[in-house]
């Protein structure tokens, strides 16, 4: 018998898939053949949608047995509609999660495990997967889904500003002193009625996440059990990001729109996802090109998450079948998926030499042995909030680094207690 | 059949719908206030009584959140009732068809959908290249609208201004219309200037409507969520986080239906309370 619990949570996730159930997973007959239908759920709004969109309907093309209908929606709209439509047992065959989400869909059981259909006949070859990518998407042992890329973040480069201020711009800044001679240069080049920087921090939650671990710093005990932000490490990496702001080398984020800058011309570097790539694909006016972030600590690392494949746990055989097909060929075709301004996680496709000539890709690659995902926690937001809050407050000079950290360490200790007690487990480094 | 019940049977199926979708929901928000109830935990939901309600109150991002929709109420409700009350002044003042014309226009920016208007603001504010610091820095100034901590409010409430504005000065408009003009004719008569006749006649008729007006916007203005999450998302620092985003954030983000319930109706205590308020305040002044 249904629990009153379990039935308010059908009721609820039937009303939000309702729209889902008139399309959803059938198996229609078509010209004698009997087709299966797969929704395939993801937020690729952007320039990525229609890459994705070319994708689907090729596999349309070459399969006609399955038919994949694909809807796109911001992510924020798509996790809750996902959720809940996971809840009342409706969610669709197939979607896109991101590796610091995942756990939150393995924990509740709405993705199945995908280990049996990678090892199966028509899997897909573990060994090719980039290992730190494939391993972050497990959770107990099991693999929860199929990496489609990593979107690392690297160095965009002003090619034109490094240039001017006699740095090659083959050869961009790798370490602390040569980033800051570039910084240097530029803030000495003649004043325009723009300002111009060598730096700036566009996404503090990214760039924040990139040096604490590039100063060894981490987030949360090996146990996962205690949250470690206000560690000497991680100060030292974000103090460090407060100190190009205190000599005037960077502008504080709150006093300059700093990708637009980029794009403006008016900064030879930026940290930012390789996902921000398909703007400048579209804009003639600026030579830029990409290369790894510098190292600034005593650590390599730089932020990343993925896009991953998953599928809905309790398909019958055969729509599990069509489901997987669709997977593997995404998997198998994610060069045609990087053009669009992604890194792929097949190692044979990143050292295709297709791959070789998408420059800015390639370059970005080149850190995908060092990526550095969020941690896997089921209290993912909450944990974002507090970290990037703490950035801002240091990085703005609004809080001293041990005082902001502090403070965002025992909010997180708080909230996993809080969990402890609700019997909300799980969590793991990544 | 008796009146009463013919009364009945006509608003019967009104009733129907806002017993299944206000009243049901209502209730089964305040009793699931009541319970722990976290979507990812394996623990059913528990009678918890009012532990979320305690929670609530001892939460400084509630305080937090708290205090920028009070800030948000401050700022936005007081200048929205005086400048429609300024603009259905002089739209009053205008005659025939240009008076309608002046309405529409006012009106026009209301139709526009909270995600249009956001994202039509944020360019606005664009620190770089928005119009409003473009029409400033010929004079020197150059303001952060958006990622500044003591901008970022005012900013929210100018958009909001800009945006609601027709509607209120819409009903004040009809309500100045609504007073006879024998009334100011007889005060002319008397002797009372203009300036007396707005305060002495005019503003004491307007007190229905303007009740009304402002207890909406009140209302209005604790539930304020949309254009906040399409312009800062409740940046910067949490600054501009209002309650509701909170409660979604609560509810959506983290799970916590339980938690998200109990913050929901302490929301809805602090509108009842306020709007009880003013209604006291105005019925001691008629009296």
């Amino acid at each position: 018998m249904m629990t009153p619990r379990r039935a308010v949570l059908t009721a609820l996730g039937g009303l939000i898939a309702a729209p889902g159930l008139l399309s959803g997973c059938s198996s229609n007959v078509i010209g004698g053949r009997k087709q299966t239908t797969i929704r395939f759920w993801n937020g690729f709004t952007g320039p990525d949608g229609r890459t994705m969109l070319g994708l689907v309907r090729k596999f349309n093309e070459e399969n006609p047995d399955v038919h994949v209908v694909m809807q796109r929606m911001d992510w924020g709209t798509f996790y809750n509609k996902l959720f809940v439509a996971g809840l009342g047992g409706r969610a669709p065959e197939c979607f896109v999660l991101h590796t610091r989400a995942m756990l939150r869909f393995a924990l509740a059981g709405f993705a199945t495990p995908l280990d049996t259909f990678v090892a199966s006949e028509n899997g897909l070859p573990e060994a090719d997967f980039e290992p730190g990518v494939w391993d972050a998407t497990t959770y107990k042992s099991e693999h929860f889904g199929i990496p489609l890329d990593v979107h690392a973040m690297g160095m965009y480069t002003n090619r034109a500003l490094l240039k001017e201020v006699d740095w090659n711009p083959d050869t961009p800044p790798v370490n602390t002193a040569e980033f800051i001679d570039v910084c240097k240069r530029v803030r000495k080049l003649p004043k325009q009625e723009s300002e111009r920087y060598g730096f700036v921090f566009t996404n503090l939650e990214t760039n924040g996440y990139t040096l604490i671990r590039q100063f060894a710093g981490n987030v949360f005990s090996p146990d996962m059990q205690t949250c470690i932000l206000n560690s000497p490490e991680n100060q030292n990496g974000l103090m460090f990001g407060r100190s190009l702001i205190d000599d005037a080398l960077v502008p504080s984020p709150e006093n300059f729109d700093a990708w637009i800058g980029f794009r403006q011309g008016r900064v030879a570097m930026a940290f930012e996802g390789i996902y921000m790539l398909a703007d400048l694909q579209r804009q003639k006016d600026l030579d830029y090109g990409g290369a790894p972030v510098p190292q600034f600590g005593n650590t390599k690392a730089v932020w990343a998450d993925s896009h991953n494949l998953c599928m809905r746990r309790g398909l019958d055989a055969p729509t599990a079948a069509a489901t997987w097909r669709f997977m593997r060929f995404l998997s198998n075709n994610s060069l045609d998926w990087a053009l669009g301004g992604q890194i792929p996680t097949r190692v044979s496709q990143l050292e295709s030499p297709e791959f070789a000539k998408m420059e800015v890709q390639a370059q970005f690659a080149k850190q995908v042995k060092i990526v550095k995902y969020h941690p896997k926690v089921p209290f993912i937001f909450e944990y974002l909030t507090e970290f990037t809050l703490a950035v801002e407050k240091i990085l703005r000079g609004r809080e001293k680094a041990p005082t902001a950290l502090k403070t965002a360490e025992d909010n997180i200790n708080r909230i996993i207690e809080r969990q402890r007690k609700q019997g909300v487990s799980g969590g793991d480094q990544a | 059949m008796k009146p009463r019940a013919s009364g009945w049977m006509f608003a019967a199926p009104y009733l129907t719908l806002f017993t299944a979708f206000v009243i049901g929901p209502l209730l089964f928000g305040f009793a699931l206030s009541l319970f722990r109830w976290e979507l990812l935990s394996n623990v059913k939901p528990t009678f918890v009584g009012f532990e979320n309600y305690v929670e609530a109150f001892r939460d400084p991002y509630v305080h937090q959140a708290l205090g920028a929709t009070l800030r948000f109420v401050w700022m936005a409700v007081p200048a929205t009732i005086l400048l429609a009350l300024m603009i259905a002044t002089g739209l009053n003042a205008v005659a025939g068809k240009r008076q309608g014309f002046w309405r529409a226009a006012i009106y026009v920016p209301h139709l526009l959908t909270v995600s249009v208007a956001g994202i039509l603001w944020r360019w606005f504010y664009n620190k770089e290249f928005g119009i409003l610091n473009a029409l400033l820095r010929p004079i020197g100034i150059e303001i952060p609208w958006l990622s500044d901590v003591a901008w970022a409010m005012p900013a929210i409430v100018l958009m909001t201004l800009w945006w609601t504005l027709g509607g209120p000065s819409v009903v004040l408009l009809s309500g100045l219309q609504n007073i006879p003009v024998s009334y100011l004719e007889a005060a002319s008569l008397d002797g009372a200037t203009p300036v007396q006749r707005y305060f002495r006649i005019i503003l004491p008729l307007m007190r229905p409507v303007l009740l009304f007006v402002t207890v909406m916007h009140v209302i209005g203005g604790f539930q304020v969520f949309g254009q906040v999450y399409m312009i800062t998302r409740g940046g910067p620092e949490l600054s501009t986080r209002s309650l509701v985003q909170y409660i979604y954030e609560t509810a959506f983000n983290n799970y916590r239906m339980g938690y998200a319930a109990a913050l929901s109706w302490i929301l809805f205590a602090v509108i009842a309370l306020f709007t009880l308020v003013q209604f006291r305040l105005m019925r001691e002044e008629r009296s």
